[in-house]
């Protein structure tokens, strides 16, 4: 994992690329790359890349960026890692491909020469990267499919500029703070900002599994080389009835493949571990595996208010930890260094996001512990149906589709809720958007995942603001097009709008932020395009039910039943109180708790955009 | 390919957008595989000679109505068309409609503040709609894409060209130097429309610069070409500062002299806030004139970030007086020339971009 940027003066009428720029931009990025830094200008002086370097393969020289064919016609930065990189690499030297370094770099490098833009879709893992080709005078910029590495960038109509993060490309004095307001108003609607949007107007995100040209006449439209959507109608229609008695050994096999591909490192690399189910199956199948050479290393959370107490997650963790002989480490985080630690944490959360600050902390804590690679149980719940969205969205959808067909019913209730209902707070404001989105299954997970209603943010932002970022932002005709073409079941529709608006907006970009705030790389291996495809024929076919104690109970053997068991708390309920203590200077009450993440939205904003 | 160009003006127009257009054309018209271009001007305001090959253009029809009507019938009489060409803002819904009859994209141009400003939500919508848009500037390009809801990356920009063999270095032409008195002085120059709507080009910041400046160069001038509704306001503050004989309002000049007004000038000056582009900044450029900007709109783009000339805050008296100094201080072989904006890339860029449209 790396921080990347570059220049590129590509009309006619720019300025040559200015080596401070791409030098501010990079070493802002600091962080991500503490290993080393390199950077690499064209003669024509029309372009620029910089990297910086967060070294995990091939710990050598030879692995350094940017890097370049022999004969200097490619030029490659890349952010991520190739986790078949090695059986891409055979690939090659059986064609007669010849390396000089043993980096995934290289890989990507090589993958270009033979096959050109192809070569996204070859690769598995996370990235990001830009690849100059002189040949073509032509940049090529690619993110994988599920966008676990970020890749931003700003094209003025003279110049494009690209970085791995926002704030690196604020650094230019050529990219404005102008507000997006379909960014922002994207962020209270949701808890993140949705892609392509940035909260900055001149910045905007490459979407995930695109690959985008940069020529002499500016950006060319994306194109995308990886749809979730094809991907599951192409497992529906190879839907497979397995034996229930084969299920867990199919499942095992899948998942411990993507386990093996995802310790592939140069350096150790740890768990991070929590008394929930993905986690805990991870670290158990590795144990299994015995794909590590070496004790594994886990790492837990915990917060100190909470030992002894039901919701402390370390005596289970250790549980888990031990059955697998792994060295187990418990961080315990308290209210002072969490208070200490908030202003660091603004400063790292490159958008706003309502999540991340437990990603930061157990990131600290592996740093702490001499780890530069951990993986993470992210993306289990849109893989095992763990999320209440699942079960919920249809419910929704079912009982509200008939009213909702009814002419203004969606506004007359709203008014109902806030004239009757509202005063009594018994019912989430968000109750008051029931029969306006709750028809659709868009609509439905908008209710079921939206953080505020667009009526309500006209109470902290001014309504011409809001209207107008509404208006750009439109997220209901993005949220259905994100359904197009329709993956064919109810569960596929559900876990794509978890996996390209939950997932990508917020827990990959925390993860993304937070880890790299402490150098560290977190891999997820349930985020895995080949899983992806072997579980998709499998899952299809299963019945979900927003609980995945289903699949806990495959692997009872891997974990303690209470575990299993166990309601998800997640690490969000001693720090909303901290917050929210911290904020307000008084406790919280049951029904402030409730809407805790609201009011820490809007500390965000202002904390994070500030 | 063809292409059907609705526009406000080309040949036998006058003004910015009328060059651009011409430009445009002649562009279209050297590019191999456009076939044929029929214009359908809105106005036409002087004789027209001779119109580049394979450019065609239709007599005007200023009626909003008659001009819709004509644009059909052209579409149908002329066509198939390729693309249809919007040259103006306000025609967007008629090229839309065109687009669809024929089932071909429509591509729009902007210029400067007709498109600074949401016009109409309904305007907007059909804005959306546009498969490419073409902005003069760096700056009209970025305030479309804030409040239109369009993909950036279908708003390109082609800047305005300048016809280098035309304006060009040269000596100071005498007639002219006797005729407006200017002879063994130092001369300021601002050229423009003298419109009231656009004040804000900046002439009444020199005037009021003008009393600092002639301490230090007391054969100073500033000249101001151009006419409009303003012009009484410009006499009247001339006046009032007591610079009769220093500035000198010359109306406008014609064409032809163009290009000997620009070399008459040892500096050239619109500290303007409202600039979709500044195609004098580029005449005054590729004539050896240093350039004196606004750093507050698309006047950056001419003067290429600062490499070009000066840009100066719009706003602040200081500024502007601290740059005349500066360029009034100025060698010649320090200034550098408009060959960036020639009209070889101009059509190079524009071939590249119909060949992306082909794709």
């Amino acid at each position: 994992m790396c921080g990347i940027t570059g220049i590129f003066s590509y009309h006619y009428a720019a300025r040559d690329v200015s080596r401070e720029e791409l030098r501010s931009i990079r070493d802002h990025m600091a962080a991500r790359g503490p290993d080393g830094k390199g950077e690499w200008f064209s003669q024509n002086g029309k372009v620029a890349l910089g990297h910086r370097r967060l070294a995990i393969i091939d710990l050598t020289k030879t692995g350094a960026q940017p890097m370049s064919n022999e004969d200097g016609s490619l030029i490659l930065v890349f952010n991520g890692e190739i986790y078949n990189y090695r059986e891409l690499r055979k690939e090659l030297e059986t064609q007669g491909v010849r390396f000089f370094s043993s980096s995934d770099t290289e890989v990507i490098l090589r993958l270009y020469e033979e096959y050109g833009e192809y070569a996204c879709s070859k690769l598995r893992g996370m990235f990001a990267f830009a690849l100059w080709d002189s040949k073509k005078n032509a940049l090529l910029m690619a993110r994988d499919p599920s966008g676990i590495k970020p890749l931003y960038y700003a094209d003025d109509g003279w110049t494009f500029r690209f970085a791995s993060q926002v704030k690196a490309l604020l650094k230019s004095p050529a990219i404005s703070k102008e507000p997006e307001l379909a960014g922002i108003t994207g962020f209270f609607l949701l808890g993140s900002v949705p892609e392509p949007f940035t909260i900055y107007q001149d910045i905007r995100a490459l979407p995930a599994g695109s690959a985008m040209w940069v020529t002499a006449t500016g950006s060319l439209p994306f194109k995308k080389y990886f749809t979730f959507n094809q991907a599951y109608r192409q497992g529906l229609a190879h839907a497979q009835k397995i034996k229930s008695r084969d299920v867990k050994e199919y499942i095992q096999a899948a998942l411990q493949d993507s386990i093996k591909a995802h310790l592939v490192s140069d350096v150790p690399v740890g768990f991070f571990l929590s008394s929930g189910v993905d986690s805990s199956l991870l670290l158990a199948l590795t144990a299994q595996a015995q794909t590590q050479t070496g004790p594994i290393q886990a790492i837990t959370l915990a917060f100190d208010e909470y030992a002894g107490r039901p919701e402390d997650e370390a005596p289970l963790a250790k549980k888990v930890a031990a059955s697998c002989n792994a060295k187990h480490f418990i961080y315990r985080l308290a209210r002072s260094e969490f208070y200490e630690e908030l202003p660091k944490i603004f400063e790292a959360m490159d958008q706003p996001s309502i999540d991340g600050v437990n990603i930061y902390f157990i990131s600290k804590a592996a740093k702490a512990c001499g780890l530069k690679v951990a993986l993470s149980g992210i993306g289990g719940d849109e893989l095992w149906c763990g999320y209440s969205s699942f079960s919920v969205v249809p419910r929704l959808r079912k009982l509200c589709f008939l009213p909702s067909l009814v002419p203004f019913a969606g506004e007359l209730f709203r008014y109902f809720y806030e004239i009757f209902l509202m005063p009594f707070k018994i019912f989430h404001p968000k109750f008051a958007g029931l029969f306006k989105f709750g028809g659709s299954t868009e609509g439905a997970y908008l209710l079921k995942r939206g953080l505020f209603m667009p009526w309500e943010l006209a109470q902290f932002l001014p309504q011409e603001d809001v209207s107008k970022g509404l208006s750009r932002l439109g997220l209901q005709d993005r949220l259905k097009s994100s359904l197009i073409p329709d993956p064919g079941s109810d569960f596929a529709r559900i876990s794509i709008l978890e996996s390209q608006w939950y997932l990508r907006n917020q827990l990959l970009r925390d993860t993304d932020w937070a880890s790299m705030a402490h150098s560290v790389e977190v891999r997820a291996p349930y985020v895995d395009t080949v899983l992806f495809g072997k579980l998709v024929p499998l899952l299809a076919v299963m019945k979900m039910t927003g609980n995945k104690s289903w699949i806990g109970n495959y692997f009872q053997d891997c974990m303690p039943q209470e575990l299993i068991r166990r309601k998800k708390t997640g690490f969000t309920i001693p720090m909303s109180v901290w917050l929210h203590e911290k904020l307000k200077g008084k406790q919280m009450t049951r029904n402030q708790s409730k809407l805790w993440a609201r009011t820490w939205a809007q500390s965000v904003f202002n904390g994070a955009a500030a | 390919m063809r292409v059907l160009c609705l526009m406000t003006d080309a040949f036998g127009g006058r003004g910015g957008i009328a060059q651009y257009n011409r430009d445009f054309l002649a562009a279209l018209s050297g590019i191999e595989n456009v076939e044929k271009a029929v214009v359908l001007p809105r106005l036409i305001a002087d004789s027209v000679f001779q119109l580049p090959a394979k450019v065609i253009q239709l007599q005007p029809s200023l009626n909003p109505l008659a001009y819709s009507v004509r644009a059909l019938l052209t579409a149908l009489r002329y066509g198939p068309f390729d693309i249809i060409f919007c040259g103006h803002i306000r025609m967007c819904a008629l090229a839309w409609l065109l687009a669809k009859l024929v089932k071909k994209p429509f591509w729009l141009q902007i210029h400067g503040i007709e498109a600074w400003e949401n016009p109409t939500d309904v305007q907007e919508m059909f804005v959306r709609k546009a498969a490419l848009i073409l902005s003069v500037s760096r700056f009209s390009r970025k305030k479309i894409i804030s409040w239109a809801a369009v993909d950036p990356q279908t708003v390109k920009v082609l800047p305005n060209a300048v016809d280098i063999s035309r304006f060009k270095p040269g000596p100071k032409s005498e007639s002219l130097l006797q005729q407006w008195g200017v002879k063994n002085c130092q001369v300021l120059l601002t050229v423009s429309r003298l419109d009231t709507s656009e004040r804000r080009k900046g002439h009444a910041l020199v005037i009021h610069a003008m009393p600092e400046l002639l301490k230090k160069f007391p054969k100073l001038r500033y000249v101001i070409a151009g006419t409009g509704s303003d012009q009484s306001f410009l006499e009247r503050l001339v006046q009032k500062n007591n610079l009769q004989n220093e500035v000198i309002l010359v109306g406008q000049v014609e064409e032809a002299l163009k290009p000997d007004l620009y070399r008459l000038a040892d500096a050239f000056v619109m500290p303007s806030k409202k600039e979709g582009f500044g195609i004098v900044f580029l005449e005054a450029l590729a004539s050896g004139i240093p350039v004196i900007a606004g750093n507050k709109d698309g006047s950056v783009d001419p003067l290429r970030d600062g490499e070009n000339g000066c840009l100066v805050d719009p706003d602040n008296l200081q500024d502007l007086i601290g740059a005349i100094e500066k360029q009034l201080l100025k060698t010649k072989n320090e200034i550098v020339a408009a060959s960036t904006f020639s009209f070889s890339n101009f059509k190079k860029y524009l071939s590249t971009i119909l060949a992306l449209n082909r794709q």
